[in-house]
């Protein structure tokens, strides 16, 4: 395990997160979207996270360890729950019985989303001032 | 100084640089359990060597007579990576508990750094007998 180890897990925390809130931004901002590309209205988006593992050859006892590697996301993908239906006759997008299809964006969860990733995002950092302060003390070992 | 308290010393000595390890390990860890805090179906790791390592000092070793023989690598308790699959706090199956790996990431730090001021004053009480008490 290198030196560094601690540090590389813990930006890839901090990328992570700040896809996460990458993704929760485009939702926020797309809360009333109702043309996309495809010409369907906007889906909410989900980062998907998975655990970065790698396997090492241990050059003392000859076997196979997993090294820890921090955190990886995998791919965003769109959320398909129902779509709201509101009634406005008058918008260009509504149906023929004037509803129309609004994104699955829920603001209230976007926010409490958003802080969870806050928070994640400054844990990861204090975990890196953490490992900045051993490695300093370690530098003074012999002073 | 007999050659016996030379030995002695270095055990001790010894014990230092393997704590120093198992911390640095911990502290590895605990950042991979918070850079995973919003991974669905992450369990949360942690390091044993502290259990292990009173096990092994009951327990009868390998006796040296030559630094350079062989030992079994494991006179002071192993540090191993193991995993919590118990609880789960979250719905998504996450059972990292963000609290306490932060307090265990403080507690860590502070063991490392009291680990460190105790190898430089041993390397300073040997430089201190080594140049006859002056500088």
């Amino acid at each position: 395990m290198g030196a560094f180890t601690g540090l590389n897990i813990s930006s890839s925390g901090l990328s992570a997160e700040r896809l996460r809130m990458d993704t929760i931004s485009s939702n926020i901002a797309n809360a009333d979207t109702t043309r996309t590309e495809t010409g369907e209205p906007y889906r909410r988006k989900i980062a998907v996270f998975q655990e970065n593992l790698d396997r090492e050859l241990n050059s003392v006892t000859g076997q196979y360890e997993t090294k820890l590697k921090g955190v990886k996301a995998v791919q965003i993908v769109n959320d398909n729950s129902s779509l709201r239906q509101v009634y406005d006759p008058s918008n260009p997008d509504a149906n023929a019985e004037g509803y129309v299809s609004m994104p699955n964006v829920n603001i209230l969860n976007e926010m409490a989303d958003l802080i969870s990733s806050t928070r994640a995002y400054e844990a990861n950092v204090s975990a890196i001032n953490a490992q900045k302060s051993m490695f300093s003390s370690a530098l003074q070992i012999g002073r | 100084m007999t050659v016996n308290n030379i030995s002695g010393q270095q055990i001790t000595y010894d014990l230092i640089k393997k704590s120093l390890d198992a911390s640095s390990t911990r502290a590895d860890v605990i950042s991979n359990n918070i850079a995973n805090i919003n991974t669905a179906g992450y369990k949360r790791r942690y390091v044993t060597f502290e259990d292990t390592l009173k096990q092994s000092l009951d327990n009868i070793t390998m006796k040296k007579d030559n630094s350079l023989h062989m030992d079994d690598g494991n006179s002071f308790g192993a540090i191993s990576v193991k995993e919590d699959s118990s609880s789960s706090m979250k719905v998504d199956g996450n059972n990292v508990d963000i609290d306490s790996e932060m307090a265990n990431q403080a507690q860590n730090t502070l063991m490392y750094q009291a680990l460190t001021s105790q190898a430089s004053s041993r390397i300073s009480m040997r430089r201190y007998v080594i140049t006859g008490g002056g500088n």
